[in-house]
């Protein structure tokens, strides 16, 4: 039997009793067998899925599911069930959908290093402090972390601090309209 | 600190004495290119080691020049030091340097994946200089992390005021 690497890792985490425990292990194994030997079953549970991705990302309360799930004919007891699991969900199941979707380079954090300069080979003495930032960088595109470095001097690290510090009033302002 | 001119770099300064006060140059253009040439080293490399006056009389001393001619080079040197010294640090190595930072508040309403959202943002604009070219970048981050980035700053610019810092500017000179 040949898999495939990912196949293999991804079968070898339901060894894992940290991942999945033994409720979980059951549950999970019945529905792999169901979801290839029951064509119905498989069909139900994709759009099970699409149903509740949809009602996230629309912000469904629960009249509108109990409703829709009404005219789909469900009776009153799993339509109970259905209400709690997605309530017990509502939260991740933003975060997640929150996150999802492209942004410009999001700054993750920041270091710094401060230096005094004493001479370079075509200058000599000269005797000044200098600072080097380094923005750690996230991209959406790509999963590579970029960074941006640029050195300033103590008046540009004045500068930059002053304008960053009207940005974060400007927010507070903002956030208690 | 004296300043060391090579028996070549004399030669070529040695034309200096002979242009007269009208300005017309009776010499060939390699004598004139060399003086400059000379001219030139000579005032970058004590711009470079920010040799004193009087260790700068003293160098051009040895060339034997008229008293004038020394008076008007020392002026030359104490008028265009510190222009020189500024184009000579642009010469080092250097990273993008920081120019300027805009910034912009956002709020995300809606996505294609997520309505009804209110996700603040701050977008900011960073102009870069680098090798004289102008570089910009556009980034974003949340207010949590804005917080975080003045909070660090901030103790990089304290870091200055310590003890530490001020003894070692106070004793390395």
């Amino acid at each position: 039997m040949e898999l495939s690497e990912s196949v293999q890792k991804g079968f070898q985490m339901l060894a894992d009793p940290r991942s999945f425990d033994s409720n979980a292990f059951t549950l999970l194994l019945r529905a792999a067998f169901q979801s290839l030997l029951d064509a119905q079953a498989d069909e139900a549970v994709l759009a099970a899925a699409t149903y509740i991705l949809e009602a996230g990302k629309h912000r469904a309360d629960k009249s509108t599911l109990s409703t829709y799930l009404e005219d789909c004919k469900f009776d009153r007891e799993r339509i109970e069930l259905f209400c709690t699991e997605y309530q017990n969900n509502k939260n991740s199941l933003e975060i997640l959908l929150g996150s999802i979707g492209r942004s410009l380079p999001h700054i993750t954090d920041v270091s710094w290093r401060l230096e005094y300069q004493i001479k370079t080979n075509q200058l000599h003495r000269m005797y000044r402090p200098a600072y080097l930032v380094t923005l750690s960088v996230q991209n959406t595109d790509s999963p590579s972390y970029p960074e941006i470095s640029f050195s300033c001097s103590m008046e540009q690290l004045q500068d930059l601090v002053g304008k960053l510090k009207d940005a974060s009033k400007s927010l507070e302002r903002a956030t208690q309209l | 600190m004296l300043l060391e001119l090579s028996e070549e770099h004399k030669e070529h300064l040695a034309f200096l004495p002979q242009v007269d006060s009208a300005g017309k140059l009776n010499v060939s253009s390699d004598t004139v290119q060399h003086g400059v040439e000379g001219l030139t080293y000579l005032l970058t490399e004590s711009s470079k080691l920010m040799i004193s006056e009087l260790d700068f009389q003293d160098s051009v001393f040895v060339l034997g020049f008229s008293e004038e001619l020394n008076k008007l080079l020392l002026q030359l040197y104490l008028d265009n030091r510190k222009e020189i010294r500024t184009i000579l640090s642009e010469l080092a190595p250097s990273l993008p340097s920081y120019h300027n930072l805009e910034w912009r508040l956002d709020v995300q309403l809606a996505s294609r994946s997520l309505r009804q959202q209110i996700k603040p943002a701050v977008t900011i604009k960073l102009h870069l200089n680098q090798n004289g070219d102008h570089n910009t970048k556009v980034l974003q981050t949340d207010p949590a992390t804005l917080l975080h980035l003045v909070q660090q700053l901030e103790q990089a610019l304290e870091e200055m005021k310590t003890n530490h810092c001020r003894r070692v500017v106070r004793n390395i000179k």
